[in-house]
């Protein structure tokens, strides 16, 4: 699949980042995005849209971006969900991994990570 | 870092003001300290042969290296060896604060030499890569009590230093902290942290044009209100500052931080005792807080 098909769910509590990541995103050539602000709003998203890929925020309200991601494995085993967070402590990194991310960035997020993130999706 | 402590202790000695320093901290930049300036630094001349030489370079059309050869108070070697030196980021600040007439050359040396000997300063610490200079140095300045958090509150202070350099820019001005009952903010984004054993509210505040430009240099752009972007620029710089905080006291000491959602707040109070600590831009002055 190539970038410019990609579907691509962008999640995070911040209007700020979000507004950061897509920017990239679109630069990158990807055309469908979507953003949710919340963790309970990205599983909503995620069962209507079926992203290629989501860039999942941890510390956000409502549910947390960990929680978000169990569910969403839990009905698609097979989602890439990367976990972006700015705590990129030793246990963020064991709890997002044991609960099945694809990856995980730690904030700030280069232009550069993002784009080799979305070539390896795309490929 | 440097450049920033030298200019806290230039503000905190009455040496300049705080508008002189903005304005030295901007044009250093775009300065790079001259030969006198480097000569008064390394002990080669005193401020009064640096001025002479001035005064004769108003006379005669030599340059300043020539002058000092000729009168004896440089060799030729020292001319060289001062030019090969790029020269450290505190000098160019003097520099800057000498050109717009904010210091002479004589209070500048005095200053730049109390404030080497007051913290056991060499030249060598000012190439101190490891930052364990820096640290120590902030140590000394921001003292928080003796309770069993005010190293980690230094930690927290040091690595908002750098991240401010990395994120907003290095032309700002640290204060030294304050211990208040509480804090009334004006535009505020405040995150609180949990650990074992402790949790704290920590926020950043500042008038609305100070909030709109600080969010303004994090998010690369120009943002005009306070509206709901200038909002979610400083609370992601919070976050963020606080995430790498997090980091690394779980790296360092195996201790996790959570962190809460940051929230946005307006014309409010943070409950204390709370620490003030304020940094002074061009643009204005934004006060951090950690409660204690």
């Amino acid at each position: 699949m190539s970038v410019e098909n990609l579907k691509i769910l962008v999640c995070d509590d911040s209007l700020f980042v979000r507004k950061k990541i897509t920017n990239v995103l679109r630069n990158c050539g990807v055309t469908e995005l979507y953003e949710a602000a919340d963790g309970e709003q990205a599983v909503e998203m995620y069962n209507k849209y079926a992203p290629d890929l989501v860039l999942m925020d941890i510390v956000m309200p409502r549910m947390s971006g960990v929680e978000a991601l169990k569910l969403i494995l839990a009905d698609d085993p097979k989602a890439k969900v990367v976990m972006a967070s700015s705590v990129g402590t030793q246990e963020n990194l064991k709890e997002a991994i044991n609960a099945g991310a694809f990856d995980f960035l730690q904030k700030p997020i280069s232009d550069t990570q993002l784009e080799t993130l979305v070539r390896k999706v795309g490929k | 870092m440097f450049t920033q402590l030298f200019g806290n202790y230039l503000l905190n000695k009455g040496l300049v003001t705080s508008s002189q320093l903005s304005a030295a901290l901007a044009a250093a930049k775009q300065t790079r300290a001259k030969l006198g300036v480097l000569a008064i630094n390394a002990g080669y001349m005193d401020a009064a042969q640096v001025d002479e030489v001035h005064s004769e370079q108003q006379r005669v059309d030599k340059r300043f290296g020539d002058i000092a050869v000729d009168k004896g108070y440089l060799s030729a070697g020292q001319v060289e060896e001062l030019l090969s030196k790029q020269g450290h980021a505190h000098l160019a600040l003097g520099q800057a604060l000498v050109d717009s007439g904010a210091m002479s050359n004589t209070s500048f040396a005095d200053a730049l030499s109390a404030y080497k000997s007051e913290n056991s300063l060499t030249d060598v610490d000012f190439d101190d890569k490891t930052g364990n200079k820096v640290d120590e140095l902030i140590a000394k300045l921001y003292s928080f009590g003796n309770d069993e958090n005010s190293s980690m509150c230094t930690e927290y202070v040091s690595l908002l230093f750098k991240n401010l350099i990395r994120f907003i820019g290095d032309d700002f001005t640290p204060l030294a902290p304050e211990k208040i009952p509480s804090a009334r903010v004006s535009y505020c984004a405040k995150q609180d942290m949990k650990a074992l054993g402790f949790s704290c509210t920590t926020a950043i505040d500042a008038a609305e044009q100070a909030f709109i430009a600080f969010a303004s240099r994090f998010a690369g752009e120009q943002l005009t209100d306070v509206d709901e972007m200038t909002e979610a620029a400083n609370l992601e710089f919070m976050n963020l500052h606080n995430g790498l905080f997090a980091v690394n006291l779980s790296n360092d000491e195996g201790r996790e931080v959570s962190l809460l959602p940051p929230v946005a707040l307006k014309n409010d109070t943070i409950d204390g005792p709370v620490y003030r600590i304020s940094v002074v831009y061009p643009f204005g002055t934004a006060s951090f807080y950690i409660t204690a």
